[in-house]
């Protein structure tokens, strides 16, 4: 499974973005159950989100979802973190 | 509450006592207290002038309705996400250990202070609006956001941010989004959204000049200078006078703001390009301001508050409609002499049209 972030907005508009490929990891089966959670609560398009905040694209397998703070939900929180942390 | 004292109180040394500044230098704490005795000086010819302007101004302070007293409250969400956390600082309480807190309790005290005392706004929607802070947001939270009752700080992702709560700039560019929510409004996307983030920056540094004493030739016109790690290249998030110079690093990439019209960023990406493209109106006002010279918060600022809350912007104006409007009152309240002639040329210099 292929997941990846992509964050914009915030106070300085500097994007970054962070790929992982979940295929080999020892814990794919706990990345797949939240990768689809956060995708789940996701929305087709960008919500309109508050000045300031981040706005989030969550693609995974290639479907792509959108989010924005502070109203994630804990595991698009949570995948969101893992894949800016851990991804590259 | 005693209306008429309150009205004639000198409120800066009310909300920022020295003794309240502890996390600022000494040489700060000279300047701020510096800046308290001119504004106190400066206070009863504010007030007599805005006399005469008060009536292009659809949302005045109903005068006594409201003591013209901050009341803050910071609260702390201890690394986690749940707003508005727990109350840490309420107004009048002392200082305490935590260095954020006091920083986010003095900053929000100091933009309070310049709406009061330049422009006769009290707090943010001209009614002694109570203002709520929430610092420690999540972890390792490189941002800062309004979320449309409070202002949200995080401490920084330990590699490119530091502390939101460090720049003085930074928490009143976060309070004056809740400014322009109860006044112009203006929808948070494309041009306009530009303008929301270009109104928050003017009035950022226009705390942070204010607080400081600085005239317009003597402010460094800078975003969020502090907030950078130093590893970062860079020596801020934005620049006013020099849109596109701010930062230039390996990490962070190069500072993406055009400070021209030719050189508007077209973008899905950040509402439209928000935090880019502000660079282009922050530019039209940094000319301004240092054209006509002295403090920045006296002409440019109060032709930009003025039309800010005014009610004649649309939700949803272009650069052009904003420049138009600057214009209009810049000749309402100054006549057609430097200072129209001044602003004229500074949206020129942008390449926006004001006719
Ligand atoms: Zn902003």
């Amino acid at each position: 499974m292929r997941i990846h972030v992509k964050r914009t907005g915030g106070f300085g508009g500097i994007e970054r973005n962070a790929t992982i490929d979940t295929s080999d990891l020892p814990d794919a089966e706990d990345w797949r159950a939240l990768a689809e959670h956060a995708v789940a609560e996701g929305r087709d398009t960008p919500p309109v989100g508050v000045p300031d905040g981040f706005c989030y694209q969550i693609t995974v397998d290639g479907h792509t979802v959108h989010c924005s703070d502070p109203r994630l939900t804990d595991d698009q929180r949570k995948l969101i973190s893992r894949v800016l942390k851990e991804g590259s | 509450m005693d209306i008429t004292r309150s009205g004639h109180e000198p409120v800066f040394c009310t909300i920022v006592p020295p003794h309240l500044l502890d996390r600022l230098s000494q040489a700060e704490n000279q300047a701020v207290a510096g800046a308290a005795r001119r504004t106190l000086v400066q206070d009863e010819a504010n007030r007599a002038r805005r006399l005469t302007t008060a009536a292009g101004t659809t949302r005045p302070t109903i005068a006594g309705t409201a003591e013209e007293k901050p009341n803050r409250t910071i609260h702390d969400a201890e690394n986690g996400t749940e707003l508005p956390g727990t109350k840490v600082r309420s107004e009048g309480e002392e200082p305490g250990q935590d260095a954020t807190v006091n920083r986010a309790y003095a900053g929000l005290g100091a933009t309070f202070e310049l709406f009061l005392k330049s422009f006769k706004r009290n707090s943010i929607d001209g009614n002694g609006l109570p203002l709520i802070a929430t610092v420690h947001y999540d972890q390792n939270y490189g941002n800062a956001f309004w979320d449309g009752n409070q202002m949200v700080f995080g401490d920084g992702d330990g590699e490119v941010f530091l502390d939101f709560t460090i720049p003085v700039d930074v928490m009143a560019h976060e309070l004056t989004h809740g400014v322009t929510q109860y006044t112009a409004n203006l929808t948070y996307s494309g041009q306009s959204g530009a303008l929301n983030e270009s109104v928050s920056d003017v009035f950022g540094s226009l705390v942070k000049q204010y607080t400081l004493g600085q005239t317009a030739d003597q402010a460094d016109w800078l975003i969020g200078a502090g907030l950078l790690h130093e590893n970062v290249q860079g020596v801020a998030l934005r620049s006013m006078k020099e849109p596109g110079t701010a930062y230039d690093d390996d990490v962070l990439g190069k500072d993406p703001q055009p400070g021209h019209m030719d050189d508007y960023v077209d973008t899905e990406q950040d509402n439209g390009g928000v935090h880019i493209n502000s660079g282009i109106p922050n530019r039209a006002f940094y000319l301004l301001a240092t054209r006509l010279g002295g403090n920045a918060w006296e002409r440019a600022g109060q032709i930009w508050y003025d039309v800010l809350t005014g009610g004649d912007l649309a939700t949803d104006c272009t650069f052009a409609d904003f420049a138009k409007a600057t214009v209009d009152k810049t000749a309402e309240l100054y006549g057609e002499g430097d200072e129209h002639e001044a602003v004229l040329k500074a949206w020129s210099q942008v390449g926006v049209p004001t006719a």
